[in-house]
């Protein structure tokens, strides 16, 4: 059990990024010269230098569609000690939220990030709540030191995918 | 061509009684509604626009974001006005609006006419501004009708915390005789985040008389020399138009001068343009010259906006001193179809002397002068001979 804990990638969980249907992402309240690509894009979020930013305030939604469905393992969250974030809360299928609405659902499932998950360390999650996931949207409440501004500089994602047919792959029976 | 869902916050208190703009505060704004409604809609045809009424009974939606511009123009019609705006809540309900529109894709802005006194306290419109800038809902304040110092200060504060990298835009708009669709036309709000003016805005400027926006009339040039060209032709003719009333009171100023000169002014209108480049290459030739036309020059550049009274002023004191501005005012676009014309214009000597001679510090009779006069002769030759060559090429 604590071997299984203990490793960062689980068995069969792959990386979701390549999953990620770039064109639908969305994120409120990020300040336009460090974005949402900075934390999840290939490349970008490997560079510590390059982080998401919040804007007006500490509190940041961000909104990520799937070309496919998939099944939600862990999170894994790198950010600053003091300006990281907190409280992380998750929803499924949940299309365009707003931080009016964040309070109407109760979300599928909560992740408080202490300093050493800030480091990398992926947070498990409740996998039975995310099952059949289509889109996800994060909501980071608030950061470690309750500071104006939250930066995140790696967001990652485990999991598999689920079973769906590929129609491309789809070929017509010949009739015998 | 941003794919854009607008809320027009429409001010219909009291205060909008009022007839400093014409006729009256209120039918000035529902022009300006009805012209962005038909811009918006017309630069993206996936565009909505939806209006609100902040005062009379309480903030109340007319019509949601719709693409249908029949629809809001109906809604606009017989608005009823009274009571106090309340523009926290106008706002809100605004995003509300825009936060449940069938689009998702869609950008958010927020258009507010803003023309009575802002009751709200400065703190309150910076924390509606931040959560604006929040949810990435964009704002245009249009501050028009009455003028106190704190609104102005409060909306400058709302307006730095809804800004987000220049997409939020406030109008301040004087009481004066433009009417405030015009002066709106060549705004931002209009034009966008400098995408340029869209055909629309382009064609709203020509409809009017205003538009200082780089070019004379919009973007014209770009879009449609044609019509550039009747629109600089009529522009001309109405300051000629202007200078020939203008002079009819001054008449018994100088009677003898304006005999030759006012005859000229009222024929040629459009061909002065073009005199002016002719006049601005004799510069290095004639030093007396230059300093009459340096001096017309420098009027001008003060105030491009109020040319008009400029000239209603200087036409009273010297009818060809007002002459010679509204021709180093009017804007140096080469026309090759008029550069017969100029060459004709410059023939007749006895108009340029006439001109010259009422230039202070110009005596006619002076040898350089009098090369000057001759040079131009044989410049308007060369003009002819360029002409064909000009053709040629076209």
């Amino acid at each position: 059990m604590s071997a299984e804990s203990a490793s960062a990638v689980h068995k069969g969980q792959v990386d979701l990024l390549d999953f990620i249907d770039w064109s639908s992402v969305e994120c409120l309240n990020q300040s336009t010269t460090h974005s949402l690509p900075n934390a999840i894009k290939q490349g970008y979020r490997e560079d510590d230098g390059l982080h998401l930013e919040s804007d007006a305030d500490e509190q940041l939604l961000l909104y990520i569609p799937f070309t496919q469905v998939i099944k939600l393992y862990s999170i894994a969250v790198k950010g600053p000690e003091d300006e990281g974030p907190k409280t992380v809360k998750l929803w499924s299928n949940k299309e365009h939220m707003g931080f009016s609405n964040v309070n109407d659902f109760p979300p599928n499932d909560v992740a408080v990030l202490s300093p050493e998950n800030l480091k990398g360390k992926p947070v498990l999650l409740k996998y039975v709540k995310f099952q059949n996931v289509r889109s996800l949207t994060i909501f980071i409440e608030d950061n470690q030191t309750e500071s104006e501004i939250t930066k995140v500089q790696k967001i990652q994602l485990y999991g598999s995918t689920v079973e769906t047919t590929d129609m491309k792959g789809l070929k017509k029976i010949e009739d015998h | 061509m941003v794919l854009e869902a607008t809320m027009i916050c429409v001010d219909n208190s009291e205060w909008m009684r009022n007839g400093d703009y014409s006729p009256s505060r209120f039918q000035a704004q529902s022009d300006a509604v009805s012209l962005i409604c038909g811009a918006k809609t017309q630069s993206n045809p996936e565009n909505t626009v939806g209006v609100l009424t902040m005062a009379a009974k309480g903030v109340r939606v007319l019509a949601t974001p719709t693409s249908d511009l029949g629809k809001i123009l109906a809604c606009m019609h017989g608005l009823e006005i009274g009571g106090q705006m309340n523009l926290a809540a106008g706002i809100q309900v605004a995003q509300l609006a825009l936060k449940h529109r069938q689009n998702k894709k869609q950008q958010q802005r927020i258009i507010v006419f803003a023309g009575s006194p802002v009751k709200h306290e400065k703190k309150m419109l910076e924390l509606i501004g931040r959560k604006l800038k929040k949810n990435s809902v964009a704002l245009d304040i249009v501050n028009f009708g009455e003028e106190d110092e704190g609104k102005t200060e409060k909306l400058e504060a709302l307006l730095a915390a809804v800004n987000n990298n220049d997409s939020s835009h406030m109008v301040h708009v004087p009481p004066g005789p433009n009417a405030l669709s015009d002066v709106l036309i060549s705004t931002p709000i209009f034009t966008g985040d400098g995408e340029g003016g869209s055909g629309f805005a382009a064609a709203a400027a020509a409809a009017s008389a205003g538009g200082v926006s780089g070019y004379d009339f919009g973007v014209d040039p770009n879009l449609d020399p044609e019509l550039a060209l009747a629109l600089r032709v009529s522009m001309e003719e109405e300051r000629a138009r202007q200078e020939a009333a203008a002079k009819k009171a001054a008449e018994d100023a100088s009677k003898q001068e304006k005999g030759g000169g006012q005859h000229a002014i009222s024929q040629d209108a459009t061909m002065t343009e073009n005199k002016t480049n002719d006049l601005w290459k004799q510069d290095d030739e004639s030093a007396l010259l230059q300093q009459a036309l340096a001096m017309s020059m420098d009027d001008p550049e003060v105030s491009h906006d109020v040319r008009d009274t400029d000239m209603s002023e200087a036409a009273t004191d010297d009818p060809e001193l007002a002459l010679a501005l509204q021709m180093s005012v009017a804007d140096s676009a080469k026309d090759s179809a008029s550069q017969t014309d100029v060459s004709k214009l410059l023939a007749d000597q006895s108009f340029v002397s006439s001109v010259l001679a009422s230039l202070p510090g110009v005596d006619p009779n002076d040898s350089s002068v009098k090369d000057l006069l001759a040079s131009m002769q044989s410049q308007s030759d060369k003009n002819e001979e360029e002409r064909p060559n000009e053709e040629e090429e076209k």
